[in-house]
């Protein structure tokens, strides 16, 4: 997913300011996943969106301290805690397919291996499907498979949790406002001169 | 040549660096003088400057399978230095910076796919030490798989570190920064300015400054 181009970013202008743009536009990316990854089946959108949460925790991780009033470092956690989790689910997304395929590429040897000890014959001797190659790696391969699809299972649903909690404790508005914050300079909070269209 | 030993090396003594602790390594190094209220271009200069610094120190030891954490260390350095090239982008010559995003951006895929079999097979191995004698064998054939997957993807990155060294990335990334003029001073708060994209009005500057700061390196909107 390629990220979203910022507008009106001016290297004359300051960090913060300009850092409020991109974190703007990065936000936006972020929650526009919802209500495409509350569906479980959504294995690339919920990549795409660990992608959205990685470049939204990069940019506040160089501006969040500086620039940013401070619920900017809350969320910088909680986007990274948010990212973890999807990487979770993406590596299960990732091994499960690999675990079955190995089980079917080592299936697909047992079974020619069978037909050349049947060759010839008008049926199959039962005698002949034992001790086929492979066949002590199919209680380990299958373990696996089950954990992972449970894994990938209870991830989920930790995502959904975490997300909710993302909603209610109302993350975006307030890291909406934190970027709009300055840094206190004598004292006095300032605020940003930056309007996001 | 990569473990040459030479001062200028990308990697430097990789095969023989002893493991770091890994959370020193992922934590960010702080920029030395950032603030809400610097120019932008410059930010990107001093940002730029300490997150290069960064990837190059982390480059030590990657290529030993046994240390998983040097890979993942460098992974995560060069992440950061792609973001951060990606966010000062309008600050910088858009010529220069083009084939050193496609490098840091093609070494960050290399550290991936070095780093997913280091991941998956450190979970493996916990796995199987949890399973019965019945089903080890099974996990230790995935554990082979993703160990051959592992080996791959080092020849690759070991590659890969040698095209940066041949290239010099380093010296890419110095030059990309490389100040034509002293930077300027912090730009006064913006609190209280009209509430319009782009209308930060600019700091009354000394001739020289105001001057200076629109040559060289910056590329201007």
């Amino acid at each position: 997913m390629k990220a979203r181009k910022v507008k009106h970013l001016d290297p004359d202008g300051t960090l913060a300011d300009n850092a409020q743009r991109v974190v703007s536009v990065r936000l936006d990316e972020l929650f526009d996943f919802v209500p495409a990854v509350l569906d479980p089946k959504s294995v690339k959108k919920l990549h795409a969106m660990r992608i959205a949460a990685k470049r939204l925790r990069y940019v506040l991780e160089v501006a969040a301290a500086n620039c940013f009033g401070p619920y900017a470092l809350t969320a910088t956690k909680r986007v990274r805690e948010l990212q973890d989790l999807l990487g979770e689910i993406h590596d299960c997304d990732i091994q499960l397919p690999r675990v079955q395929r190995i089980r079917v590429e080592l299936s697909d040897e047992a079974v020619a291996e069978l037909r050349t000890r049947a060759a010839g014959a008008a049926d199959l001797d039962p005698a002949l499907a034992s001790g086929l190659p492979h066949s002590e790696d199919w209680a380990g391969l299958a373990a696996l498979e089950h954990y992972l699809t449970v894994r990938r299972g209870l991830l989920y649903d930790q995502f959904t949790t975490v997300w909710r909690d993302i909603e209610r404790s109302a993350m975006r508005a307030r890291l909406e406002y934190a970027i709009a914050e300055r840094p206190s300079i004598g004292g006095e909070q300032a605020e940003s001169s930056v309007t996001i269209r | 040549m990569i473990a040459g030993g030479c001062c200028n090396s990308v990697i430097g003594s990789a095969e023989l660096a002893p493991a770091r602790d890994t959370e020193v390594m992922a934590k960010a190094r702080p920029i030395p003088g950032l603030s809400a209220q610097m120019r932008y271009s410059d930010a990107a200069t001093a940002t730029i400057a300490v997150r290069s610094e960064e990837l190059f120190d982390h480059a030590a030891g990657v290529l030993d399978v046994t240390n998983i954490e040097a890979v993942h260390a460098m992974r995560v350095a060069t992440r950061r230095l792609r973001s951060v090239l990606e966010f000062y982008e309008p600050c910088l010559d858009r010529d220069q910076l083009k084939p050193i995003l496609k490098q840091v951006c093609d070494l960050a895929d290399v550290l991936g796919q070095r780093r997913d079999p280091d991941v998956e097979i450190q979970a493996l191995q916990g796995f199987a030490a949890a399973a019965t004698d019945g089903e080890r064998p099974g996990i230790e054939r995935f554990i082979a798989r993703t160990s051959e997957q592992q080996q791959q993807a080092n020849a690759e990155l070991a590659e890969m570190l040698a095209r940066i060294e041949s290239d010099d990335l380093r010296g890419a990334l110095a030059a990309l920064i490389a100040p034509t003029a002293p930077p300027t001073p912090p730009l006064p708060s913006t609190a209280g300015q009209p509430n319009e994209p782009g209308a930060t009005t600019p700091p009354e500057l000394p001739e020289d400054q105001s001057t200076t700061a629109k040559s060289g390196w910056l590329r201007r909107r």
